[in-house]
């Protein structure tokens, strides 16, 4: 796309879509530092999460007002309104995401003082892995203007429905089998219905993308991969 | 491009080609207006939309060098043909230009004018009743109707131009074309026109070419975009501000170089 008569313009695109990219940086790691502080155990590092959790908030402050100055002063269309709508989105699902990183870390630090349930820190750990390489996906095809790559991430999506649907059933049988770890799973398994949930709102700024660049959002119906609603027993 | 035909169009023009001398200045123009609906013509300067509009109640037939060919209909009259008198043809299709341009005559006078010489009045009270009504539909009675006998070239530029608009309307026009009509005005009178523009499509045809992409979104419902005498892009409204099909009317209207 050529660059617009006035270039104050695209300079003022260009500084929303770098806060947009750092705010998404700082989410990637977020998840990661989450599940990786319960992997560890360490308390200090999920405070760390907590913390820089206001950090992503005010940068999606920052984000709307610039959005809204460009709204006012610019009265952009077609493209450039899109990308700002996208822009908003993009910010309002990662601060979601952020708040779950936090929620995490918060659950961490009650956990550290339980016993472990038996492969469920690394399996979480994977399926946020999968999620904050979604989200590194996405910002890459949301800085590309890159549809095909948004639609490849949204795809991906069910597999991580999928590691929830996993860790759910297997939350239940620990349960079951001894109910002293029924604290440990309540908390566990809200932890991993965050990840799904990042997921879902990864899916979401991928449509956006999708949306930015072709102007139509995705017809075909997102793949759904999350059954356990529909799970009465095992 | 893709069709735009549609049915019972007011106003139906196809394979128009207009030319000052040498210059073609309109390239194969194939457009269908609907009645009752406000069209814009956008475009840079230079691009045919003015050019275009004033091919519509034949303007262009003042200018020697200028040559049109091509079929331009009005309700499946051929307005070039050679029975067509072109007087009668500009009392159907009304045009409000640039520039308020009201005759140095009282403000009565310019709207008693048209509808004069044409005989839309047997007496003195239906001449009243025209001009009192093209002024209300103008939005300007308010504030005209204690000085009808004034001036009119004493009224604001704002007033001026609605002025303008009742003396086109005056002769119960089905088609009113309007160059630029508010590039000469401020911003409470370009909202007070826009306004009035938006009335005035619940009885006429309504054609306007316009240097404002945030006019162009505001007041119509179709918009066409013009580039080097060509009719780029022609479609509704919303369409063309959100997700228009060419790449030159995106760049257009987003403010980059084409």
């Amino acid at each position: 796309m050529a660059n617009h008569i006035s270039s104050a313009y695209d300079r003022d695109l260009e500084a929303i879509q770098t806060l947009v990219v750092k705010m998404g940086g700082m989410v990637e790691s977020a998840i990661l530092l989450a599940s990786q502080s319960l992997e560890t155990r360490d308390v200090d590092l999920a405070e760390k999460v907590r913390a820089d959790d206001k950090k992503i908030d005010a940068l999606e402050m920052q984000i709307n007002e610039e959005a809204a100055r460009v709204i006012a002063l610019r009265a952009p269309v077609s493209k450039d309104l899109r990308s700002i709508l996208t822009v908003l989105r993009i910010a309002a699902s990662l601060e979601r995401i952020g708040d779950y990183a936090k929620n995490m870390a918060k659950r961490t630090s009650t956990l550290v003082d339980m016993p472990a349930i038996a492969g469920s820190d690394a399996a979480l750990r994977r399926m946020a892995r999968e999620v904050s390489l979604m989200l590194k996906d996405m910002l890459d095809a949301y800085l590309r203007g890159d549809a095909v790559m948004a639609e490849d991430v949204r795809q991906r999506d069910q597999e991580v429905d999928q590691m929830y649907n996993a860790l759910f059933r297997e939350f239940l049988t620990f349960m079951m089998e001894d109910p002293r770890n029924i604290t440990a799973c309540m908390h566990l398994h809200f932890m991993a219905k965050n990840v799904e949930r990042m997921g879902d709102l990864v899916t979401n700024m991928a449509e956006q993308v999708i949306y930015q660049v072709t102007g139509e959002m995705p017809e075909e119906a997102r793949p759904k991969g999350d059954k356990t609603a529909y799970l009465s027993e095992l | 491009m893709k069709d735009t035909n549609m049915q019972n169009p007011k106003i139906s023009a196809k394979n128009v080609q207009v030319y000052y001398g040498d210059n073609h200045a309109i390239k194969d123009v194939n457009v269908e207006i609907a009645d009752k609906t406000v069209t814009a013509f956008i475009g840079p300067s230079g691009c045919g939309k003015s050019t275009f509009l004033r091919c519509l109640n034949r303007m262009n037939d003042t200018i020697d060098i200028c040559r049109v060919t091509g079929e331009i209909k009005i309700d499946d009259e051929d307005i070039y043909d050679v029975k067509v008198d072109p007087v009668q043809l500009r009392a159907k299709v009304g045009m409000v230009f640039q520039k308020p341009n009201p005759f140095p005559k009282s403000i009565y006078d310019n709207v008693a004018y048209g509808p004069k010489i044409h005989g839309l009045a047997r007496n003195k009270a239906e001449l009243d009743e025209i001009v009192e009504k093209a002024l209300r539909k103008a939005a300007l009675w308010n504030e005209a109707k204690d000085r009808l006998d004034s001036p009119g070239t004493g009224l604001s530029g704002g007033q001026q131009q609605r002025l303008c608009i009742a003396r086109a309307i005056a002769t119960a026009p089905e088609v009113l074309l309007m160059d630029e009509p508010c590039s000469a005005l401020d911003p409470i009178a370009t909202a007070q026109v826009e306004e009035l523009i938006d009335e005035l499509r619940q009885s006429y045809s309504v054609v306007i070419v316009t240097h404002s992409m945030q006019q162009a979104a505001r007041v119509s419902q179709k918009t066409a975009f013009f580039h080097l005498g060509n009719l780029v892009e022609y479609d509704d409204t919303t369409k063309i501000f959100t997700n228009p099909d060419d790449p030159r009317t995106e760049s257009y209207i987003s403010g980059r170089i084409g």
